[in-house]
């Protein structure tokens, strides 16, 4: 379980998140949904280690997780980042190696190489291409492939679906309901908030860093207010 | 020209190319992962220079223990001037101009202690060799410059295993292209930077060794390192392998020109044609097109 108490970040004068505190229980989807610039993927970050932290504390089963980035992916909490940021120059299986870079066992990283594989046939057929290659779908797909690599146990993905076409983004809600079931934990940061809450247990509503409503994923998506003023629903 | 010396120019030439690969791609791998023209690089050839000079002339004169000796001091040396001048300005995120100026300033440094305190000598390598050259047929080939060249090689070879086949140096090549996300891997990106330098170093130590062997050492040695940074700047900046190709035209253009006009005339056609090449093609060979920032 994590859990982010009264956290609060500045980028220079820049107040990005405001007195901010969730839970993330285990073997649960938490989503957080909100406008651009809403603070999201900053709370993401700051799971992460990627952002200095102003006031409050993050913390993973309790213990403070407040560590350098590489630290954090060793207790298990890896990040697909916003826009995938696959590494373009290097091959589709270079990018699944340094996934694994915290592992030391060659024979295991074959092995989830291998999983890997089974669920995603197109990347093991594109192994040996550039990153950069790879279409949109595909790269979300590596993206979330090589954070598997590792074995995380919490996954924080931001912003999954932005930029595919719509037939993809079904694939996309679809494979992260599929890990959750394996018991993967999952924080969801979505603009796509009609998506995101009707896969999340739990939701948060962001606005300009303040967190404006909370709840179980269905309601927040039937509340019409929060649909109408946060989510830019309309009826 | 006969044959014979038109043959062993081009070797030569090669020879010296080879050296020009390794400064090429000691400087290409710091620009490659941190943006920045790393002249520092030529404090840490300049050093080793020295230092090779000291230990084989007066603690053990053997050529490859000395010269693996000299290595391993330059790869330390780098790691400890990214320590103590990029590492942090770094942490403190600034700008790219000031890495520039904190690489220069190095260089600088290290150049004038050297003229202040051992400046007014200079420092010939011992003899490691009975026979300084070889025959085959009518050729005459120099043994130093045959060493330079299998030396290049091999480091060269491994060089490209450790960026192709261990997870540091995919990491290193991955942080080339984005040095922020690499974290998010479990990457200690900290520790990949000093790795860099290592390497970096390290091809420093065997560029000054070779040179400090070739020609004999004086305080301005590591700005012989200028013709690696214009390989690396013709090859294409950010392509490690252009600037070895770059740095083996360079030579081997070098040794053939020498040969014909003198060696003073030919650094200046040299240095007018790189400008020229760089108008036709300012990409360099590789042909990717990168933005030098600093
Ligand atoms: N590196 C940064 N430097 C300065 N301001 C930033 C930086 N990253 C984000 N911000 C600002 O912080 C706020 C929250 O951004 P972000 O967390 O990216 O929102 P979201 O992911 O919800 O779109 C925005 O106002 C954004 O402009
Ligand atoms: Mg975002």
């Amino acid at each position: 379980m994590i859990e982010v108490n009264n956290l609060t970040v500045r980028y220079g004068g820049v107040m990005a998140l405001d007195d901010i505190s969730l839970i993330i229980p285990d073997r649960k989807v938490i989503s957080i949904v909100g406008a651009n610039g809403a603070g999201k993927s900053t709370t993401i970050n700051a799971i992460s280690g990627m952002v200095n932290i102003t006031r409050g504390g993050i913390f993973l089963d309790g213990k403070s997780l407040h560590l350098p980035p590489h630290k954090i992916v060793q207790k298990g909490v890896v990040q697909v980042p916003e826009g995938r940021k696959i590494f373009s120059s290097i091959t589709v299986k270079e990018n699944l190696i340094l996934g694994a870079y915290q592992m030391n066992d060659k024979h295991r990283i074959e092995e989830n190489m291998k999983k890997v594989f089974e669920q995603y046939p197109v990347l093991e057929a594109r192994q040996n291409q550039p990153g950069g290659t790879l279409s949109g779908g595909e790269q979300q797909m590596l993206a979330i492939a090589r954070a598997l690599m590792s074995e995380p146990n919490h996954l924080l993905l931001d912003e999954p679906s932005l930029g595919l076409a719509p037939m993809l983004v079904s694939g996309i809600f679809k494979m992260i309901q599929d890990l959750n079931k394996k018991g993967l934990t999952i924080l969801l940061v979505e603009q796509n908030a009609q998506k995101a809450l009707s896969i999340a247990d739990f939701a948060y509503v962001f606005e300009t860093g303040r967190m404006v409503s909370k709840g179980p994923g269905k309601e927040i998506a039937e509340d019409p207010i929060v649909k109408k003023a946060y989510l830019g629903i309309e009826e | 020209m006969e044959l014979n010396i038109l043959l062993q120019q081009i070797f030569n030439g090669i020879s010296l190319g080879g050296v020009y690969a390794l400064e090429a791609v000691g400087f290409g791998i710091i620009f490659n992962i941190l943006k920045f023209s790393n002249f520092s690089h030529s404090g840490v050839v300049a050093i080793s220079a020295y230092f090779g000079f000291f230990v084989s002339r007066y603690i053990y004169t053997h050529f490859l223990v000395t010269l693996i000796i000299t290595t391993l001091a330059g790869g330390l040396i780098g790691v400890i001037i990214e320590k103590l001048i990029f590492r942090p300005i770094r942490l403190k995120g600034a700008p790219l101009t000031l890495f520039l100026v904190n690489s220069i300033t190095a260089a600088m440094l290290v150049q004038q202690f050297f003229a202040a305190t051992l400046g007014d000598d200079y420092y010939p390598y011992p003899v490691f060799m009975k026979q300084t050259s070889i025959n085959i047929g009518n050729l005459t080939i120099s043994k130093t410059y045959t060493l330079m060249l299998i030396i290049s090689g091999l480091v060269l070879l491994l060089l490209t295993y450790v960026l192709k086949r261990t997870k540091v140096g995919i990491a290193l090549r991955a942080a080339s292209t984005d040095i922020r996300t690499p974290s998010l891997m479990g990457v200690n990106i900290d520790f990949v930077i000093s790795v860099a330098f290592f390497i970096a170093g390290v091809l420093g130590g065997i560029t000054g060794y070779l040179l400090g062997m070739t020609y004999s050492v004086d305080p301005f040695i590591g700005s012989m390192i200028l013709k690696g940074i214009i390989a690396a700047i013709i090859g294409g900046m950010g392509s490690l392998g252009g600037g070895v190709i770059a740095g083996l035209l360079l030579g081997g253009a070098e040794c053939l020109l020498i040969a014909e006009i003198g060696s003073s005339l030919t650094q200046i056609v040299i240095y007018s044609g790189i400008f020229v090449l760089l108008l036709i093609r300012p990409e360099g060979i590789a042909g990717k097109r990168y933005i030098i920032k600093a």
